[in-house]
């Protein structure tokens, strides 16, 4: 509920709050966490998307280049998850925590 | 200048290749890259750039579940509870965020991930080895 919320929010899928939640209480392991995130973040794009094609009088998404993202994203995160299946739970944790800071100073400093 | 495709295009599915990777590497969907990439890459406004994101999510995180799953790296369980609540916050959270400012968004959105940072880094070596004690690596 709370990572939907935030989700929808800030038009993210709300991944990054729960790959945390599920690890830090609901003690998955890493790896589990972040293929079941995946597919807990399908139903919640797919509603988010709905909310801003038709939430607001004109809708808030750019369907052509979403399409162009999309091209190259599938082929990514096939890569990806493949690529996580091998990777120690530390490299995989360590990178996150990279990632999430990366874009956390972004946000606050040039929002 | 009808170009069929641009370098902004191109530009666009190498991010989204990017991206993706690191979606199914970290279990993210990747909307907490694609919204900067999209305002500070492409000049979308916040709000479409957050729809669009979402809508960008949905193939990958296909994708990226089903590799998963094929893995043995899904707990449909967990998914089941988890995506309950979460699609109802969804619902909520993108009626708000139509109708709040943005800088207040990125900055909450900041200080979250600035936690949430913190938290991992300080947790990366985890205390248990998983339910089962096996490893799949």
């Amino acid at each position: 509920m709370l990572g939907g919320l935030l989700g929808g929010l800030l038009g993210v899928g709300g991944g990054f709050v729960m790959v945390p939640f599920l690890v830090l209480w609901g003690r998955l392991r890493q790896h589990s966490a972040n293929g079941t995130v995946l597919a807990v973040i399908l139903p919640i794009a797919f509603v988010g998307t709905i909310v801003y094609y038709f939430g607001s009088r004109h809708p808030q998404v750019d369907v052509r280049l979403a399409l162009l993202l999309v091209v190259g994203s599938v082929f990514g995160a096939f890569i990806g998850a493949r690529a996580m299946h091998r990777l120690p739970e530390t490299t995989l944790k360590m990178a996150l925590a990279l990632i999430l800071l990366a874009v956390g100073v972004k946000e606050l400093l040039f929002p | 200048m009808s170009v069929l495709f641009s370098l902004h295009d191109l530009l666009a599915v190498g991010g989204g290749f990017v991206i993706g990777v690191l979606s199914g590497l970290l279990g993210i969907g990747g909307g907490i890259l694609l919204v900067p990439l999209l305002t500070i890459g492409f000049g979308s406004a916040q709000q479409v750039a957050q729809g669009t994101s979402l809508a960008a999510i949905i193939p990958t995180s296909i994708v990226g579940a089903l590799t998963h799953d094929r893995l043995g790296n899904v707990d449909r369980r967990a998914a089941l509870w988890t995506g309950a609540g979460a699609v109802t916050g969804t619902v909520i959270g993108g009626f708000l965020a139509l109708r709040l400012p943005h800088d207040i968004l990125a900055r909450g959105f900041g200080v979250l991930l600035l936690i949430t940072a913190w938290r991992f880094w300080v947790g990366r070596r985890s205390k248990y080895t998983g339910p089962d004690g096996s490893d799949s690596r």
